[in-house]
């Protein structure tokens, strides 16, 4: 299974977020959750962000509305567009989940 | 006599309403005094997760069409609202002051005060109603 998942919280329910499996995982910051990709709590990165096998992206826009910029994305992440996002989910993934 | 109110926010912006709300009946503040012929005097208190709230350049009117939190914020700045944001929480969050909102634009004298929350505990037990968001 090829899975993308939208992550729109800064608490979120990481556990579930590990326990999805597939040959395929993306994860998409959208919302609140473009915050895992900026903030480095006690000068630490997001936990969500420790599973090298996962694609991460974050949404553009939702960067922006916040105050933030690409600058300040870790490079590990993606940066798209709502367009990019809208291709993803098209043509690289079978099924989506929203945690 | 006066009713002092503090509006606590404790939430990240745009996620739900709620954080806007906050700001949005301090504004209201000003203009209930009247009706109830009393003083009212609104406080704002960024705290925890809604420090996040205070980031500078949101452009939520570009992308969604939404005034910004900080068009909220630099308003109620250039009318000498008191917000107060709590140091500890963005030093955990890694947030520089200077990544802060500002009212200079808007010609507001006195910026967002960053406080230890010691401070915001101290507004909480002085105020005459405490609202949490």
């Amino acid at each position: 299974m090829k899975l993308g998942i939208f992550y729109s919280d800064l608490r979120g329910n990481h556990d579930m977020l590990f326990r999805l499996k597939g040959e395929k995982i993306g994860v998409f910051l959208v919302g609140n959750g473009i915050y895992h990709a900026t903030i480095k709590e006690k000068g630490e990165p997001s936990p969500i962000l420790q599973k090298k096998e996962i694609d991460y992206y974050v949404l553009s826009e939702d960067l922006s509305t916040r105050g933030f910029s690409t600058d300040e994305v870790d490079s590990d992440i993606k940066v798209i567009t709502y367009s990019d996002l809208t291709d993803l989910i098209m043509n690289d993934y079978d099924k989506l989940a929203w945690l | 006599m006066s009713n002092n109110i503090l509006f606590v926010v404790q939430r990240p912006p745009y996620k739900s309403e709620n954080p806007k709300l906050a700001i949005t009946h301090a504004m209201s503040c000003y203009t209930a005094d009247i009706h109830i012929d009393e003083p009212v005097e609104p406080t704002l208190a960024y705290v925890g997760d809604g420090v996040l709230n205070c980031i500078r350049d949101q452009r939520s009117q570009d992308i969604y069409g939404l005034i910004s939190t900080e068009q909220h914020i630099k308003v109620q700045l250039s009318g000498d609202m008191k917000i107060l944001v709590c140091k500890e929480d963005i030093e955990r969050l890694g947030i520089k002051e200077e990544r802060l909102v500002d009212g200079k634009d808007l010609g507001a004298e006195a910026g967002l005060n960053v406080v230890p929350f010691k401070e915001i505990l101290k507004e909480m037990e002085i105020c005459d109603h405490l609202m949490f968001f």
